[in-house]
């Protein structure tokens, strides 16, 4: 960062020379330069926080109708809005079973890719790359073009309703088993060779070489999966009756149906949304690092 | 790569990928072929099937209701990848320029990644709600009359202002990657033969990251076709009067309001061809594109 300053600012000091223009002229419209960057970047990043935080502020007051700006300053409601939200209306099992449903989405598909890929990248074996196409070709069945069919199957074999239904057909992922495989290449071939020379096995090979190797990436992996799964709205939905099973996301469309017919407050929806907000959002913010080094292994 | 098989335990490989594939077979393959062998009858879940050859098909074709829902998803994926792709690249090129805090405003820029479809909705419709929206009385003091519950293309604006502010978040993540990864030496060059800022953006950067452009517009189509379900379930139900009814939506309410399977299955057939296609475009795109983008 200091290098791209210096190279900036030698480059803006050799421009006002052959203007005429003295040094110092030139670093005070730099700097004139950054600050209008900075109000512009400050506004934006404001802009892209404004509706959270307008949902936020609501989250604390009585009745939650906001009409004006001024009718913003935040109430006194917080705690027993949220108290409200998570135990009398019962928010904390659609939380909980969301947290349930991620948490065995991102585990199981963990494991379930890391062999995928331990096998793609480091077995030799007939038909490797019409498997890897058969992994590969699943990224043109998204749930939505399925769901149909898949709630026909899942009704038939009697696990509509059910904590199966909302996790095992997750379990398969192109994306993740791509993403690892890309990560295996990237490390230095000598170390199976070893590996094997050693008598070590490919799950030992796995679990105490790959795996510590592929930290920052299998954090960077858990968000992504973690926040996919979490955001599920559409397939619980369709295959989840039973209140007591349902996730955050569709909670949240049972609270807008009360707000509508005015049987909860809309405060109580905002906070509803803050609390289903709230998990992916601490994740991505912890992990940001890792995520962001996950995602530019992905476009490749 | 060939160095690093070293295993060749069949049996071992075969039982190691089974989990992968089993669920792939049973719950990816198995439900597309069966969707289209459904697509064939006219099915409910109380009678029984019905086989009907292409009827659905031909129903489709023929329906002046799904061509518009066709049009209708087409046009709202358009301006969403359109507006997504146009906002985020300024911020990105705005987040790029800058020396100090980059990474504070990065993710300031891109948290919406993990906001839910669905809060993005709820949000939305709190604050632009006809009646008790909090931005409702200043629009309205421009002359504006807020009633999207019943007018169509307001109704289309609002969703889309809600479906690209989750997605741009996205987009930064993959551009200010790539415009990080343009050469020093370019942007210098460029800076000391005088080029202003926006050409700069436009003739050097763009055409550089262009592989990521074109990864991205594929990304925020199959968004705007699918990702934005919650929004428009929670915001306007597809109303009113179709004007929001996107093809996922419509296939939705074929299915689970009026339980016409069959029918279901065809357009779950549509759907899987308009997905491939969007894949095949980017995988020939990526391709050509592949050369000068290193």
């Amino acid at each position: 960062m200091l290098g791209s300053l210096l190279t900036a600012l030698t480059a803006a000091a050799e421009r006002s020379r052959s203007a005429g223009r003295t040094t110092s002229e030139r670093i005070r419209r730099f700097e004139t330069e950054q600050l209008t960057l900075h109000v512009l970047a400050a506004t934006i990043v404001f802009l892209i926080i404004l509706p959270v935080l307008i949902a936020a502020l609501v989250s604390t007051k009585r009745a939650g109708i906001v009409t004006s700006i001024g009718d913003l300053a935040p109430g006194g409601h917080a705690l027993s809005n949220y108290r409200r939200a998570l135990i009398g209306l019962e928010f904390w099992r659609f939380m909980l079973n969301s947290f349930l449903m991620s948490v065995a989405v991102v585990v199981g598909k963990l494991v379930v890719s890391l062999l995928a890929a331990l096998v793609i990248v480091y077995y030799r074996f007939p038909y490797k790359n019409a498997v890897f196409l058969f992994i590969l070709f699943t990224l043109l069945l998204p749930v939505p073009v399925r769901f149909v069919p898949l709630y026909r199957l899942t009704t038939e074999l009697g696990m509509s309703n059910t904590f199966f239904a909302i996790t095992v057909p997750y379990l398969a992922s192109a994306t993740t088993v791509f993403i690892l495989r890309q990560h295996f290449l990237s490390i230095p071939a000598s170390l199976v060779e070893t590996a094997k020379v050693d008598g070590v096995g490919p799950l030992r090979f796995l679990w105490s070489v790959l795996v510590p190797m592929s930290r920052a990436v299998l954090v960077g992996v858990s968000v992504i999966m973690f926040v996919y799964t979490w955001n599920q709205y559409l397939w619980p939905l369709v295959i989840i009756n039973a209140e007591s099973l349902q996730v955050a996301q569709v909670g949240l469309s049972l609270l807008r149906g009360q707000a509508s017919t005015g049987e909860v407050a809309w405060s109580m929806v905002m906070t509803g949304s803050m609390l289903t907000l709230l998990p992916p959002l601490a994740l991505l913010v912890l992990f940001r690092r890792q995520l962001l080094e996950t995602f530019t292994i992905q476009q490749k | 790569m060939s160095t690093r098989e070293v295993f060749t335990d069949r049996l071992q490989a075969g039982v190691l990928l089974l989990p992968t594939m089993v669920v792939s077979l049973v719950f990816l393959y198995y439900p597309t072929v069966r969707a289209v062998g459904l697509s064939l009858y006219r099915a409910s879940l109380a009678r029984g099937d019905v086989f009907v050859g292409l009827e659905n098909y031909r129903r489709l074709a023929s329906s002046s209701e799904y061509l518009r829902s066709v049009l209708i998803s087409v046009l709202f994926a358009a301006c969403v990848v359109v507006g997504v792709m146009a906002v985020a690249l300024c911020v990105s090129f705005l987040i790029h320029e800058i020396d100090v805090g980059k990474g504070v405003y990065l993710v300031a820029v891109i948290w919406p990644y993990a906001l839910p479809p669905a809060v993005a909705g709820l949000v939305f419709l709190f604050i632009a709600h006809p009646n008790i929206g909090i931005f409702t009385s200043y629009i309205e003091a421009f002359g504006v009359d807020v009633n999207w519950f019943s007018n169509g293309p307001q109704a289309f604006v609002v969703v889309l202002i809600a479906a690209v502010w989750k997605q741009v978040g996205y987009n930064v993540i993959f551009m200010t990657a790539a415009l990080g990864n343009v050469p020093e030496s370019l942007t210098e060059t460029a800076e000391l033969d005088g080029v202003s800022r926006t050409r700069r953006l436009l003739r050097v950067y763009v055409p550089i990251i262009s592989p990521t452009l074109v990864f991205l517009v594929i990304m925020n189509t199959i968004y705007g076709f699918f990702g934005t379900f919650a929004m428009v379930d929670l915001m306007t139900k597809g109303g009113p009067a179709g004007a929001t009814n996107i093809l996922i939506y419509d296939l939705y309410r074929t299915a689970f309001q009026f339980y016409e399977f069959g029918f279901a299955s065809a357009k779950s057939v549509v759907l899987f061809v308009a997905v491939g296609l969007l894949m095949y475009g980017q995988f020939r795109l990526s391709d050509r594109y592949a050369y000068y983008g290193g």
